[in-house]
């Protein structure tokens, strides 16, 4: 699991728009911290009222059914900013220079296209569940206490918009890197034991 | 239209085969026998969509039939939750079914399900979810105040004016909570206390309680049986109640002959309780919850009176 | 074309870009949304027309698949599980876990190797994933060990090895995928990783106590604390065996009575427990920040799999695929256990290569059902099996081997994860000591799977038991 980032900054456009991409990111990364650390409170908040007080928080079930698309969706554009996602770089990690960015333009293109697709389909699901002239909006429901489900679905459509306007920008900069043949603005390869090492700072108080 | 063209419909189920999709493999058979093999339903469980989403793949056309259940997502499909609501007093498979169609068939449910693009065919009538639990039997109706039970909508509601703690998981939790004691009692079909291995724990289970059940209807993708030429559409619809005789006989063969013994080989108590119990009940509970039910969808824009009143009179008339 | 051909050709095209190095979870997600459309547009004969019609339809279906499928309370045990760790980072439990082992057991040959074997099963019990306690032990009994003359590649291989120890000790993030993608009871399954964990620790243990008896100049054994000072070491780790008490409660009383909630409440608490000991330990918002922060990248890269593939996953669902597989499968003439061996050992050549989260989301959805049917199927009995166990109980077994070969492949080259991240704490070590290292460790692992392949009931006691 290659978590560690190397991205380097200079004061061209591209990349003062990363950083400033990059803050959204960081932002949306802890809504989906704080997200988990909710879950956590919320257990304690059931299990406290069904074992002393005999009250089970009710729809205990469907709050964290509400909450799961906030910590799965939010942080996926800041994981591909600082090239966390996991992949096999057995391959691309021999390429170097022109060769190295010309494959992962050519990837993060077909990435790009996903994820455009998964906007508009994650957009109809979300459209689907949501009714303008019901109450409260709602056209599904949870199964316990019927709570709306749309503000859950509209998470990814949101998160995955974010990500599409992260991959325009590293197709804009491996394109650039394949010209210029200097990369910047996108996470470069180290190699896995700088990886390994620079993971393992992350864990130094 | 003609019939020479080969039709195939893909239909998402969900868990495995059993006494509850019966009628959908039973009218895959006929349909096959009656067009010779040229209209087939090719059933999957669970493959091809999230039982939750069921009327989305109808609605996208990615399935042309589905099965699901009303209370998986009322707002989905408020207008056949009436059929859910508790204690209204079905007493068998059959009025269950007869109720349900004609609640099909209303206006007001055809449109609600025309907004996912589906048409609705045919029920999977479920007995009463009567409640299987752990520790001291219920003598009286007073015994269920601070029970935590695992029941969802209308019966849940229904199980907390008796003071009784509805409490929510899925049902292939279910099992897991009751060994842990975060419940003590589970409101189920008999053939899902099976199932899902409630009754193991269980020392008893309410006989005549009948707080209610569930609406699971099966539904066809309106323009794919528009799209089907005539021989093939009177194959499908004209197989409905045979599919329905067969679930009904299978169930209560099946399915209920192994409950007794099911009940007596564990030494479970049968529960039973007095006339005035069971009207006390139904008083605290049925009045309040189709007083909100129909309150809450005429709101919506729904004829909920009118609906609710049918399906009541139905009842009344002892259909 | 048939639904089936058109599934093995995007599943050979979804490997390419696999190899190509697209990110995993968006080459199955791709993979599965074009194998959608083919599957839409075949319907409809390739008419020119209909492409709009089959794109969209499977965009829609792709497009439902990311919030239905992690909208699940079974798959929110996995935060919580990677909070738990970092969390127990920072409220000191490593070192405390590590001074206790020493002191207790160092005493045996090859004393503080097998000090570490210990204190990484123990902090396995408050970690969900291997890497990161493989990270941590570095730091803490790399030069422990060094200091009292171990062979400097021998104390790297102690660490990557014990590591992976987390993945089958409850909590275990790995564990909890299995269990969603082959839809099993959450709470058996991590019930049943704790013997096989325990069973790999001991393994471990007798190895080294061997490599010391017999190898001349092995580090000595340490000896000369005090009773004393060993009872002075439990309380600061004795919060650790809170934890554990408190989980294994949540999932089975082991008291008898009732068990305390579910496995989801159990994970959850165990994690607030650490919280607020960390709290006490002087962590503040900064470092609940960097916590939260590292917790969020973490979960987020495992459900972007998880969707990821599931999108594929439902492809085949359309393209009938797993059920074509297993019908290959239950047709072999082949003896069962043969097949079984063979299906492992494919997992440890494919485990060399990926990441072992990516490696069983992939397979799993077309082995596991080909695994079930030579059993006998879904539902079948004890009796009339043909591993001689039920088919829950079989899932159970399958999933601990699984997750056992997929730990394994952590200290495997050319990608053993866990060696990276040892020799990438410690700058005098390259990755090839680390590799040197950890190969006595091959063998001991090789030894515990063979014997949780012949006698299952070290996997299955415990969970029979619930
Ligand atoms: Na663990
Ligand atoms: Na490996």
């Amino acid at each position: 699991m290659a978590t560690a980032s190397l991205v380097l900054t200079d004061d061209s456009t591209l990349s003062k728009l990363d950083r400033a991409l990059l803050r959204l990111e960081r932002a949306f990364a802890l809504i989906s911290g704080l997200a988990v650390f909710g879950l956590m409170v919320l257990a304690v908040v059931s299990v406290t009222g069904r074992n002393a007080f005999q009250n089970p928080l009710p729809g205990y079930v469907d709050w964290i059914e509400q909450a799961m698309p906030l910590i799965a969706f939010m942080g996926i554009s800041w994981v591909m900013r600082e090239g966390g996602h996991i992949r096999m770089d057995i391959v691309v990690g021999q390429l170097k220079g022109r060769a190295l960015y010309l494959t992962e333009l050519i990837t993060t293109l077909a990435v790009l296209i996903l994820m455009v697709l998964l906007v508009w389909g994650s957009w109809a699901h979300f459209q689907r569940s949501f009714d303008f002239a019901a109450p409260m909006w709602s056209r599904d429901s949870s199964m316990d206490i019927a709570l709306p489900i749309w503000p859950a679905k509209l998470m990814a459509p949101l998160a995955f918009g974010v990500l599409v306007a992260r991959l325009l920008l590293q197709v804009w900069a491996y394109g650039r890197a394949v010209v210029t043949g200097q990369a910047i603005a996108v996470p470069l390869i180290a190699d896995a034991a700088t990886q390994a090492r620079m993971e393992a700072e992350q864990l130094e108080d | 239209a003609t019939t020479a063209v080969a039709e195939e419909w893909n239909v998402s189920l969900w868990g495995s085969p059993r006494a509850f999709t019966a009628h959908v493999e039973k009218i895959a058979e006929l349909v096959d026998e009656k067009t010779g093999g040229e209209f087939t339903l090719n059933i999957s469980y669970g493959g091809l969509s999230n039982n939750r989403e069921n009327l989305d793949g109808i609605s996208i056309g990615a399935f042309e039939m589905a099965q699901f259940c009303a209370g998986y997502h009322r707002d989905k499909n408020p207008s056949i939750t009436v059929l859910e609501l508790p204690f209204l007093g079905v007493s068998s498979l059959e009025q269950e079914v007869e109720l349900s169609m004609a609640v099909y068939q209303h206006p007001a449910t055809v449109a609600d399900l025309a907004r996912w693009n589906a048409t609705l065919l045919m029920p999977s009538p479920l007995p009463q979810y009567n409640i299987a639990g752990v520790g001291d039997a219920p003598a009286a109706l007073t015994d269920f105040e601070g029970l935590s039970v695992r029941a969802t909508g209308g019966i849940g509601a229904a199980m907390e004016t008796v003071g009784a703690v509805p409490t929510s998981m899925s049902a292939s939790e279910v099992r897991q909570a009751m060994d842990s004691g975060v419940v003590k009692a589970v409101a189920f079909a008999p053939h899902a206390h099976m199932s899902f291995g409630t009754i193991e724990n269980a020392t008893w289970w309410t006989e005549n309680l009948n707080p209610g059940t569930v609406n699971c209807p099966v539904v066809v993708n309106t323009d794919a049986l528009d799209g089907l030429s005539d021989d093939h559409r009177e194959a499908l619809l004209g197989s409905v109640d045979e599919a329905l005789d067969h679930y009904i006989a299978n169930y209560n063969g099946a399915t209920m002959e192994a409950w007794g013994p099911a009940l007596e080989e564990r030494g479970i108590t049968r529960v039973s309780f007095s006339d005035d119990e069971i009207a006390a009940f139904k008083e605290a509970a049925a009045a309040p919850a189709a007083a909100a039910w129909i309150e809450q969808n005429s709101a919506a824009g729904l004829p909920a009176q009118e609906l609710y009143d049918m399906v009541t009179g139905m009842i009344a008339d002892g259909s | 074309m048939e639904p089936i051909d058109i599934g093995l050709w995007v599943t050979g095209g979804l490997l390419v870009m696999v190899v190509l190095g697209m990110r995993v979870a968006f080459a199955a997600g791709l993979a599965g949304l074009i194998g959608l459309i083919w599957i839409f547009w075949a319907r409809k004969d390739f008419a020119m027309d209909d492409f709009g019609w089959a794109l969209t339809v499977a965009t829609k279906t792709a497009g439902q698949v990311p919030h239905s499928k992690v909208s699940s309370q079974a798959l929110s045990l996995i935060p919580t599980f990677i909070l738990i760790g970092y969390l127990a980072y920072y409220a000191g439990l490593t070192k405390a876990m590590f001074e206790a082992a020493k002191r207790w057991i160092a005493w045996v040959p090859g004393g503080l190797a097998v000090s570490t074997v210990f204190a990484t099963a123990g902090f396995a019990a408050v970690s969900g994933a291997s890497v990161a306690t493989s990270a941590v032990f570095a730091r803490i009994a790399i030069p422990e060990m060094l200091k009292i003359g171990y062979n400097k590649q021998f104390a790297a291989g102690v660490v990557a090895a014990g590591g992976t120890l987390a993945s089958l000790i409850p909590p275990s993030a790995i564990l909890v995928i299995y269990a969603i993608i082959v839809e099993q009871d959450v709470g058996k399954l991590l019930l049943a990783g704790f013997i096989p964990g325990l069973f790999s620790a001991f393994v471990y243990a007798a190895l080294i106590i061997g490599m010391a008896l017999t190898i001349k100049g092995f580090g000595p054994p340490v000896t000369g604390f005090t009773w004393r000072e060993r009872f002075a070491s439990l309380p600061p780790a004795l919060p650790i065996v809170f934890v554990v008490v408190t989980i294994i409660c949540f999932v089975y009383n082991p008291f008898g009575g009732d068990a305390w909630g579910t496995p989801t409440e159990g994970g959850a608490i165990g994690a607030f427990v650490v919280f607020l000991m960390a709290l006490y330990r002087g962590m503040r918002w900064p470092q609940l920040k960097d916590a939260l922060l590292e917790t969020a990248k973490l979960s987020v890269m495992i459900f972007t799999i998880i969707w990821g593939v599931l999108i594929y996953v439902r492809f085949l669902g359309f393209a009938e695929l797993p059920a074509a597989f297993s019908d290959w499968i239950t047709s072999l003439t082949m003896d069962p256990m043969l097949i079984l061996i063979c299906i492992l050992l494919a997992y440890a050549v494919l485990g060399m290569f990926m990441d072992a989260i990516g490696m069983l989301l992939l397979t799993l959805p077309v082995v596991y059902p080909a695994v079930m049917a030579l059993n006998g199927g879904a539902d079948v009995a004890a009796a009339d099996s043909t591993f001689g166990m039920s088919g829950p109980m079989c899932a159970i077994w399958f999933g601990i081997l699984v997750v056992k070969m997929a730990e394994f492949c952590l200290i495997t080259p050319p990608i053993g994860l866990n060696c990276f991240v040892v020799a990438g704490v410690r700058d005098d070590l390259s990755v090839q000591d680390v590799f040197k290292g950890v190969t006595p460790f091959f063998i001991a692992d090789g030894v515990t799977i063979a014997l949780l392949v012949a006698f299952p009931w070290i996997v299955l006691w415990l969970p029979s038991l619930a």
